[in-house]
């Protein structure tokens, strides 16, 4: 349902602070399940499992490094 | 999505509220009620983090840098406005929604990171208020827990307008930056002019312009805003009439923001004039009371601290609503501590362990804000990303919130540059070796 914050009256308009309103139906995920796997969505995963395997690489080399592991192998 | 015919509601509307004569004093009322969260979320990520990135950049490059500030201003806008938009079209959190679309995985993913580098950079805030009041002669045993102790009555009233309103009014202290930046006589036609036309430092391009580039970049989109934002509007149950009021409210927040990092670098850049060596703002303030004066001093360690204070609170907020959601507690502020347990646990446990880990001596604070910067490359992408997509959920949000064309051509364009830098970023912070000349 949608509230608009105002009422109008003879005299004016009543405005009503939100916390004080009726509440509204919001757009809910219930009974939606997961989102689509549109080629979008599919991609941008994608994107971001990749992203997150060269930064894991990247930390992992670090720490090998602050170990002094990749120094004995050199 | 199911909207009630208007004419209906206007029978079921509640009889509180402030009766006004004219139409500009029924838009002009509505925005101040629904002024706040942009303001906030803009005006809280000033944190001590960025006080320090703001002024080092002033304090090493002079104004050279003030115009990626202005770039920066529509980017943080059009985050936040996307931010807004999704908090009012489903009255819940970003993690909330990241747990019920992409799943357990990715929602796990998103909330350990974003607890991890939450709490990393409570601890920072914490560093600067002690370092901040340290300068002033209070010492870190007494000012550490007297912030933690008030920073968590700030929250435990039952009331969330009570928080806002005190947090308003220290986002409103912050109007003190341009007083300090008057003060301390910079060449105004120099600052107008650095900017809206990008210039190059003597130096040219090095590593540390590069770094601190991106490091404004981080500073001033932050992972925790996404969350924040949407969790405090939905706390606030703004309508969906609210939404136009809620985007100027964020424009509001974004271009303040924006111009108290400018009078902070104004005022690094004094220290630049000076040829003052610092390294970090207490330094740099202590070193400024005998050439500028001691208001200067003590009015850049004070502002320190509030911006600390600040940082805290949202970020703090930002992780209790986060967990709560995705733990399904209780999670407002309007609810007392007792009804809210766990919300409020989260919150004070978040505040004083941070504050408890500033007290041990020689705690690597080196070693912290590394792994903030790394936890931030991590999960700002991902967030970001999420929202993009979350926008983009046709099946949740309906025709009338979904962005449109010209939202996405803008939000992906975003999205591409800052994991760009924020892969840059994680790279001169684990591989620093690659980035020496």
């Amino acid at each position: 349902m949608a509230t608009m914050g105002f009422a109008p009256e003879i005299n004016g308009f009543r405005v009503v602070h939100p916390l004080d309103d009726v509440a509204e139906q919001k757009c809910s995920s219930s009974g939606l399940g997961r989102i689509r796997m549109t080629r979008a969505v599919r991609i941008s995963l994608g994107v971001l499992r990749a992203y997150l395997v060269v930064m894991t690489l990247m930390l992992g080399y670090h720490v090998l490094d602050l170990a002094g592991v990749l120094h004995k192998i050199r | 999505m199911r909207l009630m015919d208007p004419e209906v509601e206007l029978t079921r509307s509640p009889a509180k509220g402030v009766l006004v004569r004219s139409a500009w004093q029924r838009r002009a009322l509505t925005f101040l009620m629904v002024f706040g969260p942009g303001l906030i979320v803009m005006e809280a990520d000033n944190d001590a983090g960025a006080v320090s990135t703001y002024m080092q950049a002033g304090g090493q490059y002079g104004l050279h840098l003030l115009w990626l500030l202005v770039v920066l201003l529509p980017i943080c806008y059009f985050v936040q406005e996307m931010v807004a938009r999704l908090g009012i079209a489903t009255g819940k959190g970003h993690a909330a929604m990241i747990y019920e679309r992409f799943g357990k995985w990715w929602g796990r993913f998103s909330l350990i990171d974003l607890l991890a580098v939450n709490f990393l950079t409570l601890i920072t805030e914490f560093a600067a208020i002690s370092l901040a009041l340290g300068a002033l002669g209070i010492s870190p045993y007494i000012s550490v827990p007297v912030s933690a102790t008030g920073l968590t009555l700030m929250v435990v009233t039952g009331s969330y307008l009570r928080w806002e309103r005190i947090v308003i009014a220290l986002c409103l202290m912050d109007l003190s930056w341009f007083l300090l930046a008057f003060m301390v006589h910079p060449n105004w036609a120099t600052v107008a002019h650095n900017s809206v036309v990008p210039t190059m430092p003597s130096g040219g391009i090095s590593s540390s312009l590069v770094f601190l580039v991106i490091a404004i970049v981080g500073t001033t989109i932050a992972p925790w805003q996404l969350f924040f934002q949407q969790s405090c509007v939905a706390e606030k149950r703004l309508r969906f009439s609210d939404l136009k009021w809620a985007r100027l409210d964020t424009l509001i927040g974004a271009t303040f923001t924006v111009c108290v990092a400018g009078a902070m670098m104004v005022v690094g850049n004094y220290g630049f004039q000076h040829q003052v060596v610092f390294q970090d703002p207490a330094q740099l303030a202590l070193a400024l009371g005998p050439i500028a004066s001691r208001f200067v001093r003590d009015g850049v360690l004070l502002l320190m601290v509030n911006a600390a204070v600040l940082g805290t609170t949202a970020i703090s907020l930002a992780s209790a609503w986060a967990y709560g959601e995705v733990k399904g507690w209780e999670h407002s502020l309007h609810k007392k501590l007792w009804e809210a347990p766990g919300f409020y646990a989260t919150y004070i446990v978040c505040v004083g362990a941070a504050a408890a880990i500033v007290l041990i001596p020689h705690v690597p604070l080196q070693l912290v804000i590394i792994s903030v910067q790394v936890f931030a490359g991590l999960i700002l992408p991902s967030a970001i990303i999420f929202l993009q997509l979350l926008l983009n959920d046709q099946e949740l949000l309906g025709d009338r919130w979904v962005n449109r064309s010209w939202n996405n051509y803008i939000n992906w364009t975003i999205i591409v540059v800052l994991f760009a830098l924020s892969l840059l970023l994680a790279a001169q912070v684990i591989l620093p070796n690659l980035f020496q000349r």
